[in-house]
């Protein structure tokens, strides 16, 4: 338990720490007013200017020291308030835009997920049920490939040969389509998110497989009779998953942010696209949501994939 | 390694359950190994004799409106590649891309093993509150999404050469001063350490004389893998239209043939650079893991 408490005051550590480095990033190197106010944001000179200048600085604190901003911020963040934009009129507001954005990224994120496990499983149970053999050799030089080929690399494959070529799924995702067009209009950019993934986590099922199928207890199924298949599917997969589930929930972490050029290249509006508009306008305040979102997300998930861990396998637990 | 490679890593694990059964394998880097050399060999080479290579000017508009209509043209005698949409040979094009792209890949590996391997090395080493500090900033650096840092710290500078390199150097620190730790740990108990401490001699004789040698070793596997890595994330950057500002990348080069029409039209003009980046992330991918099979590296690092 102790252990855990540690771990647990890690996590909130490291987000602090995350946070904060961010948050100062944005602030010594950027210049928000001429976010707000444009041009006239450097003109001190002009009485009416300077004005405005004092005014946008009181609405957004930025006339007050950095730590109390730092902790102002902090303190709404937690609250699930994600503060205004900086825009001429703030709006909408940043938690207004991550409601809109992330549901789409955690969409993406599922799908891809989805896709790469009902990929990997079988392709793994295939793999080891022939280990060494033809069949595996050629499995492992696909999935080499398939980790070597970048995403953005892969994405223009996938759109070029199905979309372009072959013209099943949408060159573009449309917010405003019906509901069943617009997860049409994911598969691809989940696909490409999940065939690297299912080429890593198949090789994770194969190489545990083997060994579990060495175990006595494969050997007596087999005994008993019961079929080669029933014996993959049913006797040997679920003791086999261990490292899998890890990699898997790892993933998940990461694939919530990391499918920024996949969105880019598929033009889907999630928080991918939305960091790197932020970034370029030096919208600050989105940027600094989303970084947090995003680390965040992909600390917890670590560390639930730890906890999780130890509940499965007793021998790990400390 | 950062999570994700981890798993890649990870993945190839089974290797040694093979070996596990039995017979004693001479190891071999294998055929495999040298060709994934070779190629890597031959576009360093294309890449730097590029200006003295009887190579087309990738800069030049070879339009023919007459002969052979509006560009970007297919792939000929004339152009092996084909052209862009400004009629540029893509072959010359591709060669002179890799002058950049190879410069950042192994520029900024090699800042990120200086800085990451001698933190590694010396936290490994002097253990204590130096050791806690640094692994857990370095904890910090991964539990960022790599290619946001990359955005936040390219999208607040100049994009140049120098500030690109230095930016997936920087984002390679944490995964190698880990495996310059551990490493480091592991050699730190072993006999040699500890005769060249009773013979008196200096901890900073003991790290560069004793240590570095054998982390060398296991990291020159990690400097291959990484350099891929690096490659790969300029070409992120690249789509983003956070790479370099002046000169063609291999990432600019794919940009420019990406939008839907010219990849209906013209698919050569991002598929050759595609294909040019994939051989050479290939390559060193497999160089990289056969080298880290070869010396037995995860023993240390996992």
């Amino acid at each position: 338990m102790r252990y855990w408490l540690q771990r647990l005051a890690m996590v909130i550590l490291l987000l602090l720490a995350v946070s904060l480095i961010t948050f100062a990033a944005m602030n010594v190197l950027g210049d928000p007013l001429f976010n707000i106010l444009g041009p006239i944001a450097g003109d001190t000179e002009n009485p009416e200017n300077l004005a405005k200048i004092r005014a946008a600085e009181a609405q957004y604190y930025l006339d007050r020291p950095f730590p109390e901003r730092y902790v102002r911020w902090l303190g709404d963040f937690v609250r699930g308030d994600f503060g205004v934009r900086f825009s001429s009129d703030g709006q909408p507001p940043v938690t207004d835009l991550i409601n809109e954005r992330l549901p789409r990224s955690l969409l993406l994120m599922v799908m891809a997920q989805a896709i790469a496990v009902a990929i990997a499983i079988p392709w793994g149970i295939g793999a080891a049920a022939r280990s060494n053999q033809l069949p595996d050799k050629v499995s492992t030089v696909m999935s080499f490939m398939l980790v070597s080929l970048p995403g953005f690399a892969l994405a223009l494959v996938l759109k070029y040969v199905f979309a372009i070529r072959l013209g099943w799924f949408p060159l573009a995702y449309n917010a405003g389509n019906p509901w069943a067009e617009r997860v049409h209009a994911f598969v691809l950019p989940a696909l490409t998110l999940a065939l690297p993934a299912a080429a890593v986590y198949q090789r994770l099922l194969r190489t545990d497989l083997i060994t579990t199928l060495q175990e006595d207890f494969i050997l007596m199924a087999r005994a008993k009779g019961v079929k080669r298949r029933a014996v993959l599917f049913r006797h040997a997969l679920r003791p086999s998953m261990f490292s899998v589930i890890t990699v898997f929930g790892i993933n998940a972490g990461a694939l919530i942010g990391g499918a920024l050029i996949v969105e880019t290249i598929f033009e889907i509006p999630g928080l991918g696209r939305a960091i790197v508009e932020a970034i370029l306008r030096e919208d600050f305040p989105v940027v600094l949501a989303i970084v947090m979102i995003v680390a965040t997300a992909f600390v917890v998930l670590n560390f639930l994939v730890d906890l999780l861990y130890t509940v499965l396998d007793p021998r790990v637990r400390t | 390694m950062s999570r994700d490679e981890g798993a890649v890593i990870a993945a190839e694990r089974d290797v040694q359950v093979d070996h596990a059964e039995g017979t004693v394998e001479v190891k071999r880097l294998g055929i495999g190994f040298w060709l994934s050399i070779a190629w890597i060999v031959l576009i360093i080479t294309l890449a730097i004799l590029a200006p003295w290579l009887p190579l087309k000017d990738p800069d030049q508009n070879f339009v023919d409106i007459q002969g052979k209509g509006r560009p970007p043209y297919s792939p000929s005698g004339d152009h092996w590649l084909g052209t862009d949409q400004d009629a540029r040979d893509m072959f010359s094009r591709i060669i002179f891309g890799a002058r950049v792209s190879l410069v950042v890949g192994f520029s900024a590996v090699a800042f990120g093993f200086v800085v990451g391997g001698t933190i590694g090395l010396i936290g490994g080493f002097v253990k204590g509150v130096f050791d806690k500090l640094t692994s857990f900033v370095m904890l910090v650096l991964l539990s960022f999404p790599a290619l946001i840092l990359a955005i936040l710290i390219t999208s607040l500078m100049e994009r140049s050469l120098f500030t690109i390199a230095l930016t997936l150097g920087i984002l390679s620190i944490a995964p190698v001063s880990r495996l310059a730790r551990s490493a480091s740990l592991v050699f730190a108990e072993r006999e040699f350490v500890t005769a060249a401490r009773a013979m008196g001699a200096k901890p900073s004789h003991i790290m560069i004389r004793e240590l570095l040698p054998n982390v060398l070793i296991p990291m020159s596997a990690l400097a291959l893998l990484g350099t891929a890595v690096a490659i790969v994330a300029e070409g992120g950057l690249a789509f983003l239209g956070l790479s370099v500002e002046k000169g063609s990348t291999w990432g600019k080069l794919i940009l420019i043939g990406s939008d839907s029409r010219t990849l209906e039209n013209a698919p050569w003009v991002s598929f050759g650079p595609v294909v040019a980046l994939f051989l050479t992330v290939m390559a060193l991918n497999y160089a990289g893991d056969r080298l880290r099979d070869y010396f037995d590296v995860r023993e240390l690092a996992l």
